[in-house]
């Protein structure tokens, strides 16, 4: 047939372009919670920010970012807020509960081979791509503030280098992260 | 099976090659539990534990890093199986044997697949999470590990769960303690 090689370099093509996107998609956020066995929220009311992480965020894109602390620090006490906490003020006293939170990015391999799930392998010649990504997670830890046990760890991962080139979009994603789980802390 | 591999012809085998590339590569996989005995050491001469210094070395997953949730279901499944070993925490008694653990996580890429002998030659190189955790008993006297047990696998999607995560280490814990030699 005379068009069939230009048209199975068109669907070439299409497949690397969608083998792209989905690279792209293959690092959706994933997010979560570990909560202390008989956790009774009931117990706790009041909240402040705990004293700053002695860990090192492990990349100095995130260390001291004002912009990233002010949003995600705010949305927590958003979602807080909305769960019935208080934060401590000299009225209340002190905190039942302090926080703490930790960003971290790591590179992370991922394996991909989109052609063949397409069908598009023929006579075994579908290459799979190894691609590095940078992983970032954020953990966000709830500390009893009589006992210092950790009662709550909230986390989020998702890939972080389209956030860090764009503010709107980091903004977005703490939003996002923290909402999510946060989703999965009890109401009181 | 080399045979229905090789043969692999059209969608659906296409499809049988690609269900068995996914079953090869879960048992490449699969995971493993092994202990290690100081030799000539008597296990039974010991009969009080504590917990040595905590952990500070990073585990490898900012998620299990100082995770206290994590950590104490851990040591609870340890002390279960000690308490069966006939073993006792008992702060009374100046302990005998010091217990040590270090959990990590790497990732690891899986080539096996791509071995000929599979004869499977759209395969592709399967990434995952290893996780380890190792298991040190360490006589309090000398400060010499006198076992270690330690189990390896796939914990994909494992430490995002916390309710999967506790049974894996229910499971692992009861695994490395049952090659203890007495």
């Amino acid at each position: 047939m005379k068009g069939e090689p230009m048209s199975r370099l068109r669907v070439t093509a299409i497949l690397a372009l969608s083998a792209v996107v989905l690279a792209g998609c293959a690092t959706t956020m994933g997010a979560g919670a570990y909560a202390q066995r008989g956790l009774e929220l009931s117990r706790y009311r009041t909240y402040d920010w705990g004293p700053a992480d002695a860990l090192p965020t492990g990349d100095p894109r995130l260390d001291k970012d004002p912009d990233f602390r002010d949003h995600l620090e705010g949305a927590v006490e958003k979602q807080l807020a909305a769960k019935g906490f208080v934060r401590a003020t000299q009225e209340t006293g002190r905190p039942d509960l302090l926080l703490h939170y930790h960003a971290s990015i790591d590179t992370r391999i991922d394996v991909g081979q989109t052609e063949r799930e397409y069908g598009a392998c023929r006579n075994g010649d579908c290459q799979s791509w190894v691609v590095n990504y940078e992983a970032g997670t954020l953990v966000l830890d709830m500390v009893d503030a009589k006992s210092e046990r950790l009662i709550w760890r909230g986390w989020a991962q998702d890939s972080v280098a389209p956030m860090l080139a764009d503010r709107n979009r980091m903004r977005q994603k703490i939003q996002e992260a923290v909402g999510r789980m946060m989703g999965r802390f009890p109401h009181r | 099976m080399q045979t229905i591999l090789a043969q692999g012809k059209g969608s659906r085998s296409g499809m049988v090659v690609m269900l068995l590339a996914f079953v090869l590569s879960a048992c490449a996989v699969k995971s493993a539990v092994r202990s290690y005995a100081e030799p000539g050491a008597d296990l039974r001469r010991f009969h009080a534990y504590s917990w040595g210094p905590a952990e500070i070395l990073k585990t490898g997953d900012p998620r299990l890093d100082s995770n206290e949730i994590f950590q104490r279901h851990l040591q609870a499944a340890v002390e279960r199986e000690l308490a069966a070993k006939g073993l006792a925490k008992n702060p009374a008694v100046p302990p005998d044997l010091l217990v040590h653990y270090h959990a990590s996580v790497t990732q690891r890429i899986d080539l096996s697949q791509h071995e000929p002998f599979t004869a499977c030659p759209d395969c592709k190189p399967f990434v995952y999470d290893a996780g380890t955790l190792v298991i040190d008993l360490v006589d309090a006297q000398t400060g010499k590990v006198v076992w270690r047990g330690w189990s390896e696998g796939n914990v994909d999607g494992v430490l995002g769960d916390q309710r999967w995560l506790e049974e894996r280490i229910d499971r692992d814990v009861t695994r490395i303690f049952a090659r203890w030699p007495h």
